[in-house]
């Protein structure tokens, strides 16, 4: 290519950073001076508070409680995730009936809307018809806790039922990853004697590296930023045992009319979102099979 | 409905209502908006947008008022509804377009509104003629309940029709078995054994939204310990009252029956409309419920399940066992709508005595419109709470719950530990107490007072 065809390559750039500017940094710049005003949200009047908002934010104890509850999903979930994907993207690559059948099948959970998903959960653990309550009497257990209701459970009930959303998409990137593997590498370790368990952990593992990446990259993404499925299964309760940062936002914006504040916190998610998905991409910085970055 | 519910309690007062005991007003400590309504100066436009929380009762009787409005005003009415509307009218408020009438629903907060000098002040419309040209607008409304939507005197929200809250019995379960329905909570206990022993859960609950088990529960059992004067002080938050011996009490109440196994199993987990289904099929014989129950439940209740309401079981020994929980569910006038008084003469036309009638009968509701719950033909299932409602001495309503909707959840936390059997009840009120005390010293919290006649 030519030098000098500056003007050119941005005039093509132009439109594409354009909407990105007017569609998310534009209203990511106008949540933030928004956060600087104590603002009800019900009318235009508007009052100057600088950063206290966020001053407040960092003592508030329910934004940090939601804060960790966040972090507690999105290591359970992306280790649950990760582990169940490459099972079953293991299970995807044959070609007998039962792998046809799990082909046909096991994106189903992921095409499911996520209001269903969290009534579909809110009735398996349902503390009387639930499937759950039913299994866990039929085992002995005298007195199940009522899983939502319990301050002890709620949060995992929630982290079940994202783990069952969400393995099929990670199992479709793991499969598609595994696939793209040169059977070569495969063939020679046979020829070496390579045992399966080492086959997985010299030869799979490391070369998935990528697809690890970007599956823990997404999981935070969507565990930080997790809503729909924690406010109607548990709303954040009880007692706030299941509070996220978005419920939290929601609450502070919608219920207590404190729309200044709700954006305060809103700030602080993305910047929270970033930070984790940082803190991923630079444990991941490096391919160990120095592959070329993809 | 289960919002609706929600909305019938967080909205009142505990006020006088014609033939009660009591009465009383909010007064607002940061103070409201203009002197003047500017009523006189209004002009009818020939459009009139209404915008209705769309709940239980839906939209049908709304549409109707307003057709018939429109021909006889010759005026075009729009009705619209959500049952999310307060999300739909935020934006409106804030750009300047609100419609002429609204019922913002359970998610709207009201009083902001009021500070935000969103709300026209009604005082001077109220003074005008009613629709029927006979007397002033404002005789129309039961005082008590018109007195729910005013602020230092002046009036922001009106009433149309309202909820009593407090138990129901599975009458069924009770006459099957040969069992009285307690009314003290001492019969309580001997009943709730009698029940316990032919296999079924005394009470079950809304364990899901505490708020339920504190209008339920801890609210009629403060006041049972410690007199409706400790129901005023836990409203305004007076030191200590939310920290009182009057909330043990009622906490230890509650964990007594907690421990002696009279909540359903698995209640703590239990959505409204589950713990609800639980209820009418008999598998528990009391819960904590308005008068929303039968519409909320219409479309599941078992054939031949009969509930009757009653009076959450006070202490015999208790201070004041007399009194009823009311709520309203209120419409307003938006400011800067664009036909601010053709929305007040639709609102007048709606609560005529014969279109409350008319609401009473097709949508099996109480109204707050006077003489319209004598003259129509209640369904029997509103027979008794009106009763008791007609022979209580006070009535009350959590306003504190709407005011400060942060503290109702720090609440809201502290029951459903109590209830999980995680805290005692003296934690319990320490924690309540020191949510109020949160609660009383933020500045950003607008502060409300009230009192009682």
């Amino acid at each position: 290519m030519k030098r000098g065809g500056g003007w050119f390559r941005f005039a093509f750039l132009a439109p594409a950073m354009g909407l990105y500017g007017l569609l998310f940094l534009y209203p990511v710049a106008q949540a933030f001076f928004m956060s600087l005003f104590n603002w009800s949200g019900l009318s235009d009047n508007r009052e100057y508070v600088g950063l206290k908002n966020f001053q407040d934010l960092a003592k508030d104890k329910i934004f940090v409680g939601a804060i960790q509850h966040n972090l507690i999903i999105f290591v359970g979930c992306g280790i649950a995730v990760l582990l169940i994907a490459i099972v079953v993207a293991h299970l995807l690559q044959g070609n007998g009936r039962l792998t046809k059948a799990l082909r046909a099948s096991y994106l189903l959970p992921h095409m499911v809307s996520m209001v269903i998903v969290a009534v579909m959960w809110r009735f398996i653990f349902n503390p009387t018809l639930g499937p759950v309550t039913i299994i866990a009497k039929a085992l002995g257990v005298k007195d199940p806790p009522a899983w939502l209701g319990d301050t002890k459970t709620a949060l995992l009930c929630v982290m079940v039922a994202f783990i069952w959303y969400g393995f099929c998409f990670y199992s479709m990137l793991f499969a598609a990853g595994i696939k793209g593997i040169p059977e070569e590498i495969y063939e020679a370790a046979d020829l070496d004697g390579v045992r399966p368990w080492q086959r997985f952990r010299q030869i799979t593992w490391p070369l998935l590296w990528s697809i690890k990446r970007m599956t823990l990259t997404h999981v935070a993404i969507a565990t930080m930023n997790m809503f729909a499925l924690v406010q109607l299964m548990t709303a954040g309760g009880p007692n706030r045992s299941s509070e996220v940062m978005l419920t939290y936002l929601y609450e502070t914006g919608f219920s207590n009319s404190d729309f200044g504040y709700a954006t305060a916190l809103a700030t602080v998610n993305l910047v929270v979102v970033l930070a984790v998905a940082g803190v991923i991409n630079f444990i991941y910085r490096r391919n160990p099979s120095g592959g070329r970055d993809s | 409905m289960m919002r609706v519910t929600l909305v019938s309690m967080v909205v009142g007062a505990g006020l006088l209502l014609a033939g009660c005991g009591s009465g009383g007003g909010s007064e607002s400590a940061s103070g409201g908006a203009s002197k003047s309504s500017g009523f006189a100066a209004l002009k009818m436009g020939n459009k009139v947008e209404v915008s209705s929380f769309q709940g239980g009762y839906g939209l049908d009787m709304f549409e109707e008022f307003g057709k018939e409005f429109a021909a006889a005003k010759k005026v075009e009415v729009k009705v619209g509804g959500d049952p999310r509307i307060w999300l739909q009218l935020q934006p409106r408020f804030v750009g300047g377009n609100p419609p002429d009438l609204t019922w913002p629903g359970w998610g709207m907060d009201y009083w902001k509104l009021v500070k935000e000098n969103q709300l026209m002040q009604l005082d001077e419309a109220l003074d005008s003629m009613a629709a029927d040209g006979k007397t002033k607008w404002r005789e129309t409304f039961e005082p008590g309940l018109l007195a729910l939507g005013q602020e230092d005197g002046k009036t922001w929200m009106l009433p149309y029709h309202f909820n009593i809250n407090g138990w129901w019995a599975n009458k069924t379960v009770f006459d099957k078995n040969g069992l009285k329905v307690p009314t003290t909570y001492e019969e309580l206990l001997t009943v709730g054994e009698q029940l316990k022993a032919k296999g079924i859960a005394p009470i079950t609950f809304q364990g899901q939204y505490p708020y339920y088990s504190i209008f339920g529960f801890v609210l009629p059992w403060a006041i049972s310990a410690g007199g409706m004067q400790q129901l005023d002080d836990m409203q305004n938050l007076v030191p200590g009252a939310w920290g009182s011996a009057a909330v043990v009490k009622a906490a230890e109440m509650m964990t007594e029956l907690r421990t002696k196994g009279f909540f359903q199993s698995g209640a703590t987990g239990m959505s409204h409309t589950e713990s609800q289904s639980e209820f009418l099929l008999g598998k528990a014989a009391m819960i904590p419920c308005g008068t929303w129950l039968h519409s909320e439940m219409k479309d599941v209740w078992p054939k031949g399940a009969e509930a009757v309401f009653m009076l959450p079981p006070a202490l015999a020994s208790g201070k004041d066992a007399t009194n009823i929980c009311v709520g309203i569910e209120p419409w307003v006038i938006p400011a800067k709508g664009k036909n601010p008084l053709g929305g007040i003469e639709l609102y007048k036309y709606m609560t005529t005595q014969e279109n409350a009638v008319r609401f009473v009968e097709a949508k099996g509701t109480l109204m707050g419109i006077k003489g319209a719950n004598e003259k129509a033909k209640l369904p029997e299932h509103l027979k008794e709470p009106a009763r008791l409602f007609g022979q209580s001495q006070a009535v009350w309503s959590p306003m504190f719950s709407i005011w400060y909707p942060k503290f109702k959840k720090a609440l809201e936390g502290a029951t459903a530990q109590l209830m999980n059997g995680e805290i005692t009840p003296k934690q319990f009120a320490e924690a309540c107490e020191a949510a109020a005390e949160e609660t009383r010293n933020d500045a950003k919290v607008m502060k409300h007072k009230y009192s009682r006649g």
